[in-house]
């Protein structure tokens, strides 16, 4: 399966693509942007090819696009609306996850966090998906 | 005390950061750290990561550390072997790492403080000076994992 990882933090790129390792899922290709803008040409980029995405990951709190942003921008753009998207933040206020959610997120994973607990968000998305 | 209506005593700010220290350790690192009885001075604490918190809260989250130490915690954040002690993924985990506590930190606050904004990370290599006398009311704690020390600062 194809995944694509936004983080400002090359590290927690590296972090997050290596619990969904530990999860079980086998990832053939990981797609990383550092940015909500990087993550929608990212999508522009990716459109039409054969084997689509199945999972998008993104922070909250990222300079120059946040998650919310990106998330509302991929809505209005309609950039793989039917792959399931969780959230990954140190930002987890009810607020927040309420707003994430209606623009379209499906799961929400608060920082820190345990590769137990992402497989237990993410794999059920997976499936339904 | 916090700069809100309702101040929230000392020990309570330190047990929350004691805390989110030891998550953030247990959970993405699969290291136990502990807060030192005293406060320990670490003379080169060089690497220097901050996160600001608005709103409810204005202050900082301050974590500073040795280039040794913040290089022992890149490589147990990233599961691999011997960072450079200036490779820039250093001063990334030492930002992340600074991102967590203060995050974790925040979400054991009460209503009105936990809805403080944070900041994104930002991260120098020009210690502490300028800092210690820039704000009011701090609280330093010094932490340790395998013998490598790194502080933590809560200033408002």
């Amino acid at each position: 399966m194809r995944a694509l990882i936004i983080d400002d933090s090359a590290v927690m790129r590296k972090v997050i693509e290596r619990a969904l390792r530990q999860a079980g899922l086998e990832l053939t290709e990981v797609l990383q942007a550092s940015n909500g803008e990087e993550a929608l040409q990212a999508l522009r980029d990716d459109g039409g090819k054969p084997n689509s995405l199945a999972l998008i990951l993104s922070d909250i709190n990222m300079p120059v696009m946040d998650g919310l942003q990106f998330l509302e921008q991929r809505r209005d753009e309609k950039l793989a609306v039917d792959v399931p998207v969780v959230m990954i933040t140190t930002e987890g206020s009810e607020p927040l996850v309420l707003r994430a959610i209606s623009a379209g997120a499906q799961g929400y994973i608060c920082k820190p966090f345990t590769a137990e607990q992402v497989k237990a968000r993410v794999v059920p998305l997976l499936r339904v998906a | 005390m916090l700069a809100t209506e309702n101040p929230t005593p000392q020990n309570e700010i330190v047990n929350r950061l004691d805390s989110a220290v030891s998550e953030v350790f247990e959970m993405m690192l699969a290291r136990s750290c502990n807060p030192m009885d005293e406060e320990v001075s670490i003379i080169d604490g060089r690497i220097v990561a901050r996160i600001q918190f608005t709103g409810a809260i204005n202050g900082e989250c301050i974590l500073y550390a040795s280039s040794a130490t913040a290089a022992v915690t890149a490589e147990a954040l990233l599961g691999t072997a011997s960072s450079e002690p200036c490779d820039p993924m250093v001063d990334d985990a030492i930002g992340e790492l600074c991102n967590m506590i203060a995050g974790g930190w925040k979400s054991k606050l009460e209503h009105p403080q936990a809805g403080c904004l944070i900041s994104v990370p930002a991260v120098s290599r020009e210690g502490l000076v300028g800092l210690e006398g820039k704000f009011g009311t701090k609280f330093s704690r010094t932490y340790s994992f395998q013998g490598n020390l790194f502080g933590i600062m809560l200033a408002f």
